[in-house]
Formats: structure tokens, sequence, C-alpha cells
């Protein structure tokens, strides 16, 4: 009688499996808590115009990557996520996300830069919606008028610092590379170098040529003029501008939230040019990828190509995040936006963020050397030629 | 009495049942995962626990099974399987299984240079079968039951009802409207449907396509052949890749011996500050035990004193740090020991004018301290409870007794409450050592490890203990993670752990011996 009633409801149990296994119909969307409410709106109308259900799943955006390493092969990944190209090289060598196939006519619609960006090989792997990238953003009742040249910049931002007072005239939030890079390559530096086809060369490292050296020695000397500060992070900057103590700063369109809830009058505009170069900064994109352990990647495809692909959704999704659309017929509908322009006039000689995997090995070697000079523990050139060769010796460079 | 013998009995069968249900319920889900080990875990584990409790030989394992069931699940499982990893390429490139691997790359095909798209219609039967309708290249092909036929597309046997031009029924089967086609995309897509020696596949929501195989795989020669170019791909490392040096991604994890061992030893990228780190692990942990047991202990004595007025809420206060989360007030340190905007600097600017500025946690002395003294804040109130409860079970009479004895203040401290003490905190000193030892919590939320250490091989910082370094030399790695590697050095930890235990265990029965005699 026992062995019957536990075979029994092992079978009923059995049979519930069926239902709840295979998460078949469905779509899962992952995406970082800025775009998981905006998402879910959007995802409404796709229910009610295909009658299939869309759930969004938060995931902080630093531990996407990571989770769908573990996720998707175990099937319990998503269908479609959310995340910047730079993310490209590390999913692809893993096996994680899928190309996509758009038609010519759907490419001619989007920035050519941002589609370039998902490109791998020959292949789309996403679906891009917005760039991003850092700008001047002044406070505009401290500095009214755009520096023309960083020099300006620097006596202007003397003239507001006031450290015991906790006044600040410009701060680059620091230790970090992704702020400080328009410093670097201004004066030629970069991080890897193309080879004869246009191709990234991972041991081409350009993190110690004379320009990348020249933006260390010149963040050193703002160090030593007391303009640039140590422990300046990205809540210690963006928590002075907003509080008005800030004159000037390197921020980017995520900045603009707080800044706007502040009340402060703000303007942005290119970061102005070093010794006569202009600074170039990274430029990032973001997009819809598909899993390549999706379920339904029909309904996937179907999402990202014919439903995402409409000016009011790509709006939409400028609305929350204040990134400029990478679709052309809604920024199109932003042409008087002044944010967006400015940050677009940032971007106009940016270099994309370099989508290779090994891009991961380059960053902490990177946040070292400008932790060290900005702690004033080494002498910047000393610096950027140790980190350089730490990633050359970590990526096996000779 | 035999009702109650019934009914005990019958919830025992439910709840048992239940949990057999349960375990198969496991055991086939990840088994169809691919995952039969874990997945066997369960019913092996349901049917042992069946078995105890429906013996009565068994009665007393009863109450150790779960316990035990629970360690392996959580405690060895995880190590073994660490213990595993660290002889694997596990890491960016190599997360998949070869099985996973190469069916990924199977499933990869290309759509011909004489390729047809069809559009189609999908029918189903009352039961839910499906079958096609398709149509392209001047053909009409019927999908059903498996097998793709042509026929005419003015066939009997398709009805138009609705003389809309397009087939409404045929035979038992009825049309899909759109929004179920949408519904049932998922077993459409699945349909590979062979037709004159090619393979039609769902392309979009509006049409099939012919797609021919890119990848075959030979299990005998272990090789991957490009069916375009008739390039042969050989595994090396775990990838598949040609003579040339191209690889076809994603490749997959192998078998790599002892190389994360070797090195760990011999790479000077991995060695290079090791030794500096490992040194700061230990004297970061000696320091914040010694340091937070006196703050805890001298409390302690202050707080037990029945002359102090307002105890209670002294010791209330003095648990506060012990009561708050760390991941917070550690966050919450860290802004107040910042160089410029935080209010300890300020403080000290505003009393001692800009000079007094100090840099917590730029240089690296300063840093180390602020470490210590951010887990001194964090650690004393444990340290101060457990020696409060050990205090009060130092009997009176050998204080008066020591008093009689002619012993002052110091001597009774050192000669009576000292000894005494040790002895039940002697283990929970050790516990915090080795707790400290990984305190990842602390490294990671207030310094990261940092200020960097100058001219080190690989980025390390000086704030950086054993498993923080660990964790950077994981991520940071040649094409992202290298958790092959971050095992081996967690399975090194361990065994220091371990050995710190044992020594714990040793000590704990030196005490025991030692409590006999007093």
């Amino acid at each position: 009688m026992k062995r019957v009633a536990i075979a029994l409801l092992g079978l009923v149990l059995l049979a519930g499996l069926a239902a709840t296994a295979s998460e078949a119909g469905k779509l899962l969307i992952w995406a970082d808590d800025t775009r998981a409410p905006i998402m879910i709106e959007v995802a409404k109308d796709f229910t009610a115009a295909y009658g299939v259900e869309v759930e969004v799943q938060e995931i902080a955006s630093g531990d996407t990557r990571g989770q769908l390493a573990t996720a998707g092969p175990a099937g319990e990944g998503p269908d479609i996520l959310i995340g910047a190209h730079d993310w490209l090289g590390e999913l692809i060598l893993n096996g994680l996300i899928e190309p996509i196939i758009l038609t010519p006519a759907q490419i001619g619609n989007f920035d050519p830069v941002a589609i370039d960006a998902f490109m791998w090989g020959n292949l789309l792997y996403g679906v891009p919606y917005a760039t991003e990238n850092v700008a001047l953003i002044r406070n505009t009742d401290l500095v009214p008028d755009v520096p023309a040249t960083f020099e300006d910049l620097l006596t202007v931002a003397k003239g507001l610092t006031d450290l015991d007072a906790g006044k600040y005239g410009f701060l680059i939030q620091e230790p970090d590379p992704y702020h400080t890079f328009p410093l670097h390559s201004a004066g030629g530096g970069y991080v890897f170098g193309k080879d004869a086809n246009g191709v990234l060369n991972p041991c081409d490292i350009g993190l110690d040529n004379a320009g990348s050296i020249a933006g260390a020695i010149l963040l050193d000397q703002m160090v030593k003029d007391g303009i640039e500060i140590a422990g300046a992070g990205y809540s210690e900057v963006t928590g002075a501008f907003n509080a008005g103590n800030l004159g000037m700063m390197i921020g980017g369109p995520w900045t603009l939230a707080d800044v706007k809830a502040a009340g402060i009058n703000y303007g942005i505009s290119p970061i102005p040019p070093i010794a006569g170069n202009a600074p170039r900064v990274f430029v990032g994109v973001q997009g819809f990828m598909i899993s390549a352990f999706s379920e339904n990647k029909v309904l996937a495809n179907l999402f990202v190509k014919d439903f995402l692909i409409q000016t009011d959704v790509m709006l939409a999704l400028y609305i929350q995040g204040d990134r400029p659309p990478a679709y052309l017929p809604a920024l199109a509908l932003l042409a008087g936006n002044e944010d967006i322009q400015g940050f677009a006039a940032s971007a106009a000689n940016g270099i994309p963020m370099p989508k290779i995997a090994e891009m991961a090995s380059v960053w902490d070697s990177w946040i070292g050397a400008l932790g060290l000079i900005v702690n004033q523990e080494q002498d910047p050139a000393t610096a950027m030629h140790e980190a350089a060769d730490e990633i050359r010796a970590l990526l096996n460079c000779p | 009495m035999v009702w109650k013998y019934v009914v005990k009995n019958a919830v025992k069968i439910v709840l048992l049942g239940t949990l057999c249900a349960v375990a198969v319920y496991v055991f086939v889900f990840l088994g169809a995962k691919g995952m039969w080990i874990p997945g066997a875990m369960a019913p092996i584990g349901a049917g042992l626990i069946s078995y105890i409790f429906l013996s009565q030989k068994r009665y007393p394992l009863r109450w150790l099974v779960p316990g035990l069931l629970f360690l392996t699940v959580m405690v060895v499982y995880p190590i073994g399987y660490t213990f595993v990893s660290s002889f694997t390429n596990v890491g960016t490139g190599h997360m998949l299984s070869k099985d996973q691997a190469i069916h990924q790359i199977l499933e990869r095909s290309y759509a011909p240079t004489d390729a047809v798209s069809y559009s189609y219609v999908a029918f189903a039967d009352p039961s839910g079968n499906l079958a096609l309708l398709l149509d392209g290249g001047g053909r009409t092909i019927l999908y059903v039951g498996g097998v793709a036929s042509d026929i005419q597309p003015d066939d009997p046997r398709l009805v138009d009802e609705d003389g809309d031009g397009q087939p409404d029924r045929f035979d038992s089967y009825v049309r899909l409207p759109t929004p179920e086609v949408v519904q049932r995309l998922h077993d459409i897509e699945a349909l590979r449907i062979e037709y004159r020696g090619t393979i039609i596949a769902l392309e979009s929501l509006a049409e099939f396509q012919t797609r021919s195989p890119q990848y075959a795989y030979d299990p005998n020669a272990n090789t991957i052949t490009d069916l375009r170019t008739a390039v042969v791909y050989f595994p090396v490392d775990g990838i598949f890749t040609s003579p040339n040096g191209d690889e076809i991604y994603p490749g997959y994890k192998v078998w790599k011996g002892l190389v994360n061992y070797v090195k760990l030893i011999t790479d000077r990228q991995v060695s290079g500050p090791f030794v500096q780190v490992f040194f700061w692990t230990f004297v970061y942990s000696t320091i914040t035990v010694i340091l937070n047991f006196a703050l805890g202990l001298f409390t302690a004595i202050l707080l037990n004193d029945p002359h102090l007025r307002l105890r209670t809420l002294y010791r209330i206060l003095a648990v506060v740090p012990y009561a708050l989360p760390a991941f917070i007030t550690i966050l919450v340190w860290r802004g107040m020991l910042n160089e410029h905007f935080g209010v300890i600097n300020q403080i000290l600017v505003a009393l001692f004018g800009s000079g007094a500025r100090i840099p917590w946690l730029q240089n690296a002395m300063w840093a180390k301290t602020s470490v210590l003294l951010v887990n001194l804040w964090l650690g004393f109130p444990y340290m101060m409870l457990i020696a409060l409860g050990a205090l009060q079970s130092i009997p009176s009479e050998l204080y008066e007794a020591a008093r009689v004895d002619g012993a002052g203040w110091w001597g009774r401290f050192h000669k009576v409450t000292l000894p005494l003490l040790l002895m039940p905190l002697a283990p929970l000193l050790i516990g915090s050592y080795a707790f400290n030892f990984n305190n990842f919590t602390l490294i990671y939320l207030l310094t990261q490890g940092g200020p960097p250490i100058a001219g080190a091989m690989t980025p390390a910082g000086a704030t950086d203990i054993l498993i923080s370094y660990t964790f950077n030399l994981a991520f940071a790695g040649e094409h992202g993670n290298q958790l092959g590697l971050a095992a081996a050095v967690s399975v090194m930890i361990f065994v220091i752990i371990a050995t710190i235990s044992a020594i714990n265990f040793r000590m704990t029965g030196a005490l025991e011996e030692l409590s006999k005699n007093v």
C-alpha cells in the first residue's frame, strides 16, 4: 500500500512537470534597474499586439554577463537581454548570444556607428537602441561660457576651487579610465591599435605612448595644482555638482536625471581641445541581444526586429534613460534637444569602446596607474609604462 | 489508540511520498537538462530518508540525516566542485561542456545560394498536432505527420470555407489564426522539414526558408568540418581550431591537470605580489583578532561592574555596530574616510587647518590603519558579548580569595580573569581569525584592495588579502574570467583555513585538559 501511494504521488507530480519545465511561448527579458520599468511598459504593447506574455527580470548591469554564463546553458536564462556593445567579445566567446539578421532598410534607419558597434565579423549580434558617451557638463551659474581650450578650463577651475570650503572648479572621477580616457586620447593615446585590416590588435597597446603619457602628466599637474583631488569617485563628483559646489565635470547622460532633480542649470559641450588637440571620448552603444539558449528565438526576433524597431517604442526607451536614440527616425524627432546635441557633439570624433574580450584585462592595471598618479605615489610616465607592461604580460604579448 | 496510530502513519506516508515525488521531479527536471549527477542526488537522498523513517532499527539516525544531507549539498558538493574545477580551464570562452558546445555549433545553418523562401499556413488537428502548407519556389508542399510531400494547389482535400483564397481546413486539420500561430511558434520553430535533400526551417514569423547545416561533427576523429569551405577544425585546449589558427566559438571545458597550480607557483604574473598579499593577510587577521578582543574584553569588564549606572543602555549602544548590516556600515565608513568629502577629514581640517587632512584610503599605511580601525568598530561588540557571558561564569569567590591573598587589580585580571576567560573563548578567537582571513566584504567594500602597489606585476593593492586578490585574478584574466585558476587559489586558501581549524580543535582539546586541572 505504501509503495503504491508513493508511486501515485510521484506520477501526479511528473504530470505537473510537463507544464512547468519549459517556458515556451513566453518571453523573458533581462534588463537593469533603469530599463526594467520601461521594458515592463513597452512589453504591455507587445502582449496586446501578439498575445504573448512578456516577463521582465531586473538584473544588475554588472552581473548580467556572469549570470548569463551560468543560467543560459542551464536553460534558466532569458530570451532577450539588454546590454552594452562592449560585452560582445565575452558573450560571443562563451557562445551565449545569437546573430540577428536585419533587412538593409532596417539597418539604414540606425546610426551607422551603432550598427558597427554590434557587428562581430560580418554578423550583427544586437539591435542598438541608444548611444552613450561622456561630455563636459557645466553648472552654467558658475561657468556661464564654454571654455575655448582646456587651458582656459583649468584657469576657470582654479578660480572656483577652494578645497577647505568644499568648492571645486573641475573634477574627473578617479581612478576611472573611462572618464580619464579623453585626456589620454587628445594627444594620440589609445587602448588597442588597429592592424592593416582595420581589426583591433590586442598586442598593440597604446596606453604608454607619448599621447597617453601626456594625458597622465596633465592629470598629475591637475592634482599638483589642487584642482583634481584624490578620493573623488562617482558619488562624490555628482554629489558636489548637484549641490552646486562644482563648476564642471566630465559625465554622461546617466548623471542628468539627478542634476535635473537638483534644479542645477547645466550645459553640455565637448571637452575643449588640449594643447590644440580635440579629446576623443569612448562611445558605448546599448542594445538588445538574443540568448543562444532561448527556446523562443523566432518570437525573440519578432520582438527585437518587428516590435522594437518602431519610432514610438524607441522614443519611449529614450525618455527613461536620457540616452540619445540610435534609431535615426526617433533621433530626428529630438533634433531640438540640447542635451542630446551636446552629447552628440562630444561623440562626433569618439572612439567606440573596444569590444574584444581582451578589454577585460585592461581595466585593473589602468585603474591602478591612475590611482598611483592621483595619490601622488608614482610619476605619471612610470605608472603608465608599468600598467601597459602588466597588460602586455597578461595578454602574452611580446 | 488504533485511530491515532493510523493517522500518524498516514501523515508519515503522505510526507515521505511527497518527498519522494519531489525528488523524482528534481531528478527528471535536472536530468532533462543533462545534469544527471546533481539530479541523481535527490532520489538517492529521498530514498535514504524514506528508508530511515520507515525502519524502526534506524530510529536514532532520523535526527542526524537531515543535517548530514544539507552538509553534503551545501558544503561538501561546492568544495568538491571547486576542487574539480581547479583542474580544468573553465573561464571565459570555456564555460560550456563539450556536448553543449558541439550542439550549439551544429545548430548553425546558412541559407544556400539556391535557397527558397516559403510562405506558410499552419493547421492543427483536434489533438493539437501541427501541419503546414508551404508555398514557394513554384511548389506547394504539405507537411503533415512529419512527412513533406508535393501537392497541387487545388488539391481537393484543401477546403477554402470563407473564399479568401487561403485554405481553412483539410481532413481533420483546421487552420490556426495568427495569434495562435504566435502562441505555437515555439513548436513551429523546432520543426526541421526534410524535403528533397534539403532542410526547411522557420526563418521569421512570416516565412520558412531552405537552410543547410554549416558544420558537421565527426565523433570518431573528434573534428568539426565546415561544410562550406571543407576546412577541418581540430580540438586544441578546448576549442575547435583550424590548421591556420581560426577558432570556432564557443569553446568548452577541458581537463588541464595541475596546470593552474603550476601557474600559481611559476608564473610571475600570478605569484608576483602573492608573497606581499599573503603576509598582509596574516598580519591583518592577527592584529584584528588581538585588537578586537582587547577592546571587547575591556568594555566587557567595564560594563560588568555592578556599580556602573545605565549599564543596560551602554550595553545596547555598544552592540549597535554588530547589529547593523556590515554591508551598509562599511560603505558609510568609506564615505566618512574620504580624503576631501569625508566628515572625519572635514572635522580635522576645521579644527587644525588643511595640513591635518589625512589620506585615509589613499596612502598604503593609512589605508591599512583604516581597515584595522573599521574592523575594530565592526568586531569588538562580538568579543564584548562573548566576554560578558564568560565573565559572569567566573565564580566571585575566586576574586575574593585572590583579594585575601593580596592580589591587586592587575593580579586579579591577569591571574584569574584572563586564564579563565581564554579557556572558553580560545576556539571563538580562532574562529574569528579564520573568518577575518577570508573577510572579503570588508576589504572589497572599504578599499577594494587599494591603494595600488607601485611596480606590482599584476594589479594588486596594499590592503588586498588573499581572497580579494583571488577575486581580481579570477575576473581580470586574459579573456575575462579565469575561474579554473581562481578555483586553484580557493583550494589553497581552503587548505590554510582547514589547517587553522585543525589547530583550533587541537587547542580546544588541550584547554579541556587544562580545565580538568583547575
